[in-house]
């Protein structure tokens, strides 16, 4: 019948929860607006870096206890899957994975972990989210009270600011490592939709 | 004239009681995560007063939350995933259970398409549309399945179907249930 075989080709896809489509898109609202648009430091940087992480963190609860292709069970990090889903892509195999392919669970996990150190060093840096500006501001003040004393006055001065340069860089870095690997993903969606035929966007619009 | 039943059962994903229950758990994440960094930046800043043993209750209360909103979320989209999967179940039984019956009965292709149609609600004249077919062929051939299946009316064909999953509950072989033990279809 037309109706079953439409459904078939459906779960060819992997169908994905509210839960999953909104931490999905929150992030990368996140992502594009501090990455390129707001102002380094600025309170809504901060803001939304919070927000960020709550989303994260909300995401990893619910690959613990969520349902189905949500869960990390569903998509474990596997290098050897991974190169067999190359493989696949190139002897243009179709092989159906209902939840993240091999390729894409790694994805998933490079973007989570890097997210993970980008906001909580920026979290680390900004202090509490209600005064965003006093950790930037103390911050500022010990850089100079140890351009006063000078560094080797203070040592343990001099090794708090140090500590705060390390995060700013780790931050910043690991924040463009964010940003390529996010346009390696989209890249990475692109491709895959586009060898297996298979849409992989509309699910995670749409939910299948 | 197309034919389709006048809802469609929702599915599990596009439920509105789980996207709200997703947005809620959003805000309630959110807000944990903001009360959090406050009472941790506090503690670091002020150290510990009663103002901010409140705020770390509410911050663990929110979190609570969050976990047993999950909870119940995970419940409320495996319950609507359930009813998918039993209704996918039951439709393809009722294939198989339809398909066995015309196998039984010696049906034609051509009888066999007929008699789906009609099982599916079609009217005579539909049916002739949907094959290009004259009524009076159709007719002829619904008239051959009711005679091959024993009975009287469309009705009585539908009825055939209705009482084998009505007697017995709906397993994945239908079909091995002997038919002596069904309706007395008037053969």
């Amino acid at each position: 019948m037309a109706g079953s075989e439409g459904q078939a080709a459906e779960r060819e896809v992997p169908r994905w929860d509210p839960l999953v489509r909104l931490t999905h898109w929150g992030i990368a609202a996140a992502v594009l607006l501090n990455g390129l648009i707001t102002e380094e430091g600025g309170q809504v940087h901060v803001w939304i870096g919070y927000a960020a992480f709550a989303m994260l963190a909300l995401r990893l609860v619910w690959g613990a206890i969520g349902t189905g292709p949500a869960r990390f069970s569903a998509f474990p990090p596997s290098l050897s899957a991974a190169r067999a889903h190359v493989a696949d892509i190139l002897s243009s195999r179709r092989r159906t994975h209902r939840s993240h392919n091999p390729l894409g669970a790694l994805m998933a996990y490079a973007l989570w972990g890097t997210l993970a150190v980008v906001t909580v060093t920026g979290i680390a840096m900004a202090g509490s989210p209600l005064a965003p500006r006093a950790g930037d501001d103390v911050r500022h003040e010990r850089v100079a009270v140890a351009g006063d004393h000078g560094e080797e006055d203070d040592e343990h001065e001099g090794a708090e600011d140090e500590a705060g340069e390390t995060l700013e860089e780790v931050h910043e870095a690991a924040a463009n490592l964010l940003l390529l690997l996010a346009a390696l993903h989209v890249g990475g969606v692109a491709l895959e939709s586009r060898v297996s035929g298979r849409n992989l966007v509309r699910p995670m619009v749409k939910g299948s | 004239m197309p034919w389709r039943l006048p809802y469609r059962w929702s599915t599990a994903l596009g439920g509105r009681r789980a996207t709200a229950l997703a947005l809620i758990l959003a805000l309630q994440a959110m807000a944990a995560v903001f009360f959090v960094g406050d009472v941790v930046a506090d503690v670091t800043f002020e150290g510990v007063d009663l103002h901010l043993v409140l705020e770390a209750v509410v911050a663990f209360a929110l979190i609570l939350g969050v976990v047993f909103g999950a909870f119940e979320m995970r419940r409320t989209l495996e319950r609507a995933e359930r009813s998918d999967t039993a209704l996918s179940a039951a439709r393809g039984a009722m294939t198989d259970l339809i398909e066995t019956r015309f196998a039984e009965w010696g049906l034609t292709p051509a009888e066999n398409e007929v008699a789906l149609l009609a099982l599916k609600g079609f009217d005579v004249a539909a049916i002739a549309g949907l094959r290009g077919a004259a009524s009076g062929t159709v007719r002829a051939q619904l008239a051959r399945v009711y005679a091959k299946s024993g009975v009287a009316s469309r009705a009585e064909l539908l009825s055939i179907f209705m009482d084998d999953l009505i007697a017995a509950p709906v397993t994945k072989t239908p079909a091995d249930a002997g038919p002596a033990q069904h309706h007395p279809r008037g053969r």
